[in-house]
């Protein structure tokens, strides 16, 4: 590669709030160039994606596009100077036509006026352009995820962008689907057009990418050529070395099954194909994958969200096929934590008292009033086991910090008194030290016979928590690893990240 | 790490409790600066006759209030109120002129008001409209049920013993007002009190968090709106009774004036909020208001505007200090 580089990142660094985000980072991305950005969550993809795509600064360091030094004070700015950054939550508006979609940010107009037939005839000339072929008059929120992502590219590569950041593109996409736009991506590069790939899927960076960024706590731990290296190497550089292997406590004594999953299957995705297994009394079973890859669809079927994914499922005696709502989850003895502590656990106006009495009424109320000292015994007493940090039991939700609320949400479901406590990403966006703290209690918990299931993407969680890991890829339980330690996490992505 | 952690979160602001609690004050505190400034302008207005015509016409929308509370905790609103008042107090006229007796015509414009918040309920819940939509056409509906029953005559009871829920009661106090105050008060132990009232907050605060926590969402909403059109046709029956007729055009501006005396009581329309003492704060309000200017010859017009006025204040007033989340 003798080009000289379209785009030139020098001793970026970026902080927040002391906390070092990224740390000297120095890369170079020539044109044509298909470059993967791999490192666990919270490494600093995004931040380093957010920082070329000009929606945040860094704190030193430059960014140089055609050897000029530039600092975007927008994503305008940066898209301007043919940056164009495709994030993982597509931002488009739904009821309106594919051409207008892609003219929407500059329709065409003459005296403030534009037409369907004007903009369908901009869309298709920049489109063909762009060489690319799409349903124009069809309305974005008819076309397929794949679809759409193909649209919000398009109209990119119709700005004149050289340089395209793809966030996790293959994350909610089935095998198919992703083909196709790894082919669209190779079909781009080979125009010239530079793309930074960020991703976890091992197989496809090493089937579509040149070189190699591993990113592991704010630092580059290495830039290669995809050649030069293997899938071994990188998932190393991304974990680092960790010294601690194997679990602190003794294996617990794992009882006879409570919940029971066969033949689980979904048709729509993100689909799910025989998933199986069993999960004891006092075990913690962990399902581990990526985005997309069904783990988040086993935790969600159990906590009612999927009526459509059907199999067996017992929980005791109790036996159905489809849990097809949240009540009859519960019924079932499932207490679901679920992923979105702020959308979909807790109310967020509030206090901590009530937020434990909403899944526990049942139990304070006789004829339907509430029993104020029953409510205040059950709300000390999970504010005690949970350890939260607040003023008093009667602070509102929404004040406290991400990891109290977290513990707030896990100790409402503690008294439910069902059989199987269901953990969807039981700590994500928590600070380290309440992370600590949930999962010693989820230990406890265990120790004292309580069934859980953990569905976690996050692999560190995964293999230090449970007594028993199954990863999930493509909707299939494609490994189990007994008693996991840290020395596994390698083996689990690889396993999640298809690579065989 | 962790105490600097929660100190980080616990600056200035108060707990919401207590901010509702603040807003209940600055109600009391409208409150009173309308009636002390009423009172300085007519000697009449604190008379006790004067203070039992405020009671009995805001009982009227006091009853209405009563009901909108709940959607409007439950993050709707409902409109049709103004269309069932008329068919409540139509039906009653008619029935009762049937010969019907009083508990058993009560019992129909009951039942019938139940059906129509059935239908508001299941039009919301099971074809997921939205209640604004929802509502403006059932309130045409009704509205229009209302009209065509009257044919749009106004009906006079014929047995005035009929109107006894407007008569004197105990006290000389109209027994609408000792309605009103004994459903009050019930309805606030329901909501402070009973595990149905918390399931109502809950669904306003995030219906998807009270889905997962296993309340029946779609149940319970449904049934908000079933006692919301209960208490409007009960009101349409109080209204009826006070002028002993009932009219397809009474009581058709109830809906924006329940809404209003629930959002000077604390309700915001994004759900979660409210209760019946800031409510019940609310109804005396607009009552006092437009009795103070109607005394004081302030045509109604103006009356409309000052509502607004007010409403606007108040909310202006407490809207600094809700931007917590």
């Amino acid at each position: 590669m003798t080009l000289t580089p379209v785009l030139s990142i020098r001793n970026l660094e970026k902080s927040y709030a002391n906390n070092p985000v990224l740390a000297d980072i120095s890369f170079d991305l020539r044109p044509g160039e298909i470059a993967a950005l791999l490192g666990e969550n919270g490494a600093g993809k995004s931040t380093l994606a957010k920082i070329i795509a000009g929606s945040i600064r860094p704190d030193a360091g430059t960014v140089l596009i055609d050897g000029h030094s530039v600092d975007f004070g927008s994503p305008r700015e940066a898209l301007a100077m043919g940056i164009a950054f495709i994030p993982q939550e597509l931002v488009y508006v739904p009821e309106l036509s594919v051409a207008e979609n892609i003219t929407l940010g500059s329709p065409p107009a003459r005296a403030g006026f534009t037409s369907q037939r004007r903009m369908t005839a901009l869309a298709e000339q920049l489109i063909e352009k762009a060489g690319f072929e799409l349903p124009l008059r069809a309305k974005m929120s008819s076309l397929s995820l794949a679809q759409r992502q193909l649209v919000e590219i398009a109209k990119a590569v119709s700005r004149n962008a050289r340089i395209i950041i793809l966030d996790e593109p293959t994350a909610a996409l089935e095998a198919e689907d992703s083909r196709q736009l790894h082919q669209l991506v190779s079909q781009l590069a080979s125009r010239g057009v530079a793309i930074i790939y960020i991703s976890h899927r091992l197989d496809e960076v090493f089937k579509t990418c040149d070189t190699i960024h591993v990113l592991r706590n704010g630092d580059l731990v290495r830039s290669s050529a995809v050649s030069e290296v293997t899938p071994a190497d990188v998932i190393a550089d991304m974990l680092g070395h960790q010294l601690k292997t194997g679990r602190s406590v003794a294996a617990r004594s794992i009882g006879a099954a409570v919940l029971r999953v066969e033949n689980l299957h979904r048709s729509t995705a993100p689909t799910l194909d025989a998933v199986q297994f069993t999960v004891g009394r006092g075990e913690i079973l962990g399902v581990y994958g990526l985005r997309g890859s069904g783990a988040d669809t086993v935790a969600e079927t159990l906590g009612g969200l999927h009526p459509d994914a059907a199999g067996v499922i017992s929980i005791g005696s109790m036996r159905t096929t489809a849990i097809r709502t949240a009540r009859k989850s519960w019924d079932l003895g499932i207490a679901y934590v679920p992923a979105d502590r702020k959308s979909q656990g807790l109310v967020l106006i509030d206090t901590i008292s009530r937020s434990f009495s909403l899944p526990n009424l049942a139990s304070i109320t006789r004829f339907g009033f509430i029993h104020w000292y029953k409510e205040r015994l059950l709300a000390r007493e999970l504010y005690e086991r949970v350890r939260i940090k607040s003023r008093s039991i009667h602070q509102v939700v929404g004040e406290l910090s991400g990891g109290n609320q977290q513990k707030v949400l896990v100790g409402s479901r503690l008294l439910a008194n069902q059989t199987v406590l269901v953990l969807h990403e039981p700590t994500r966006g928590v600070d380290v030290g309440a992370r600590q703290e949930i999962h010693d209690l989820l230990e406890e918990l265990a120790d004292t016979g309580t069934a859980e299931l953990v569905v976690t993407s996050d692999i560190e969680e995964a293999v230090k928590l449970c007594d028993r890991l199954l990863i999930i890829h493509h909707g299939r339980i494609v490994l189990e690893i007994n008693d996991p330690s840290l020395a596994d996490q390698a083996e689990a992505i690889q396993a999640a990240g298809g690579i065989s | 790490m962790k105490m600097a952690n929660t100190t980080a979160n616990t600056p200035t602001k108060r707990p919401r409790s207590y901010q509702v609690s603040e807003q209940f004050v600055i109600l009391l505190v409208f409150l009173a600066l309308v009636i002390v400034a009423f009172a300085l302008l007519n000697p009449n207005f604190l008379k006790l006759n004067n203070v039992l015509t405020i009671l009995s016409i805001s009982a009227v929308i006091g009853l209405v209030s009563l009901g909108q509370v709940l959607p409007l905790i439950s993050g709707g609103f409902d409109l049709s109120v103004s269309g069932v008042v008329p068919l409540g107090g139509v039906l009653f006229a008619v029935l009762s002129n049937a010969g019907l007796p009083f508990l058993p015509t009560l019992l129909c414009v009951i039942v019938a008001g139940a059906a129509c918040g059935l239908v508001n309920g299941l039009l919301i819940t099971r074809l997921h409209i939205n209640p604004l939509i929802a509502t403006l056409g059932t309130l045409s509906i009704t509205g229009g049920l209302a009209l065509t029953i009257s044919n749009g005559l106004q009906i006079p009871f014929e047995n005035t013993d009929m109107g006894v829920l407007a008569d004197k009661g105990i006290f000389g106090v109209n027994n609408q007002v000792w309605l009103f105050i004994g459903l009050a008060i019930v309805m606030h132990i329901v909501l402070r009190s009973t595990a149905y009232g918390r399931r109502i907050y809950a669904v306003g605060g995030n219906g998807e968090a009270a889905r997962l926590a296993g309340i029946r969402v779609g149940a319970v909403t449904t049934s908000i709106y079933v006692l919301c059109s209960v208490f409007a046709a009960l009101a349409g029956v109080v209204l009826a009774s006070q002028l002993l007729t009932g009219s397809g055009t009474a009581g058709i501006d109830t809906n924006l004036q329940s809404i209003t005396a629930v959002i000077l009581g604390g309700a915001a329309l994004s759900g979660g909020l409210g209760g019946v003492p800031g409510t019940v704060v609310g109804v005396l309000i607009l009552g006092a208001l437009s009795n103070g200017m109607s005394l004081n010859h302030v045509p109604s017009f103006y009356q409309t505007i000052a509502t607004g006025v007010v409403l606007l204040l108040a909310v202006g007033l407490s809207q600094r200090r809700r931007r917590i989340l």
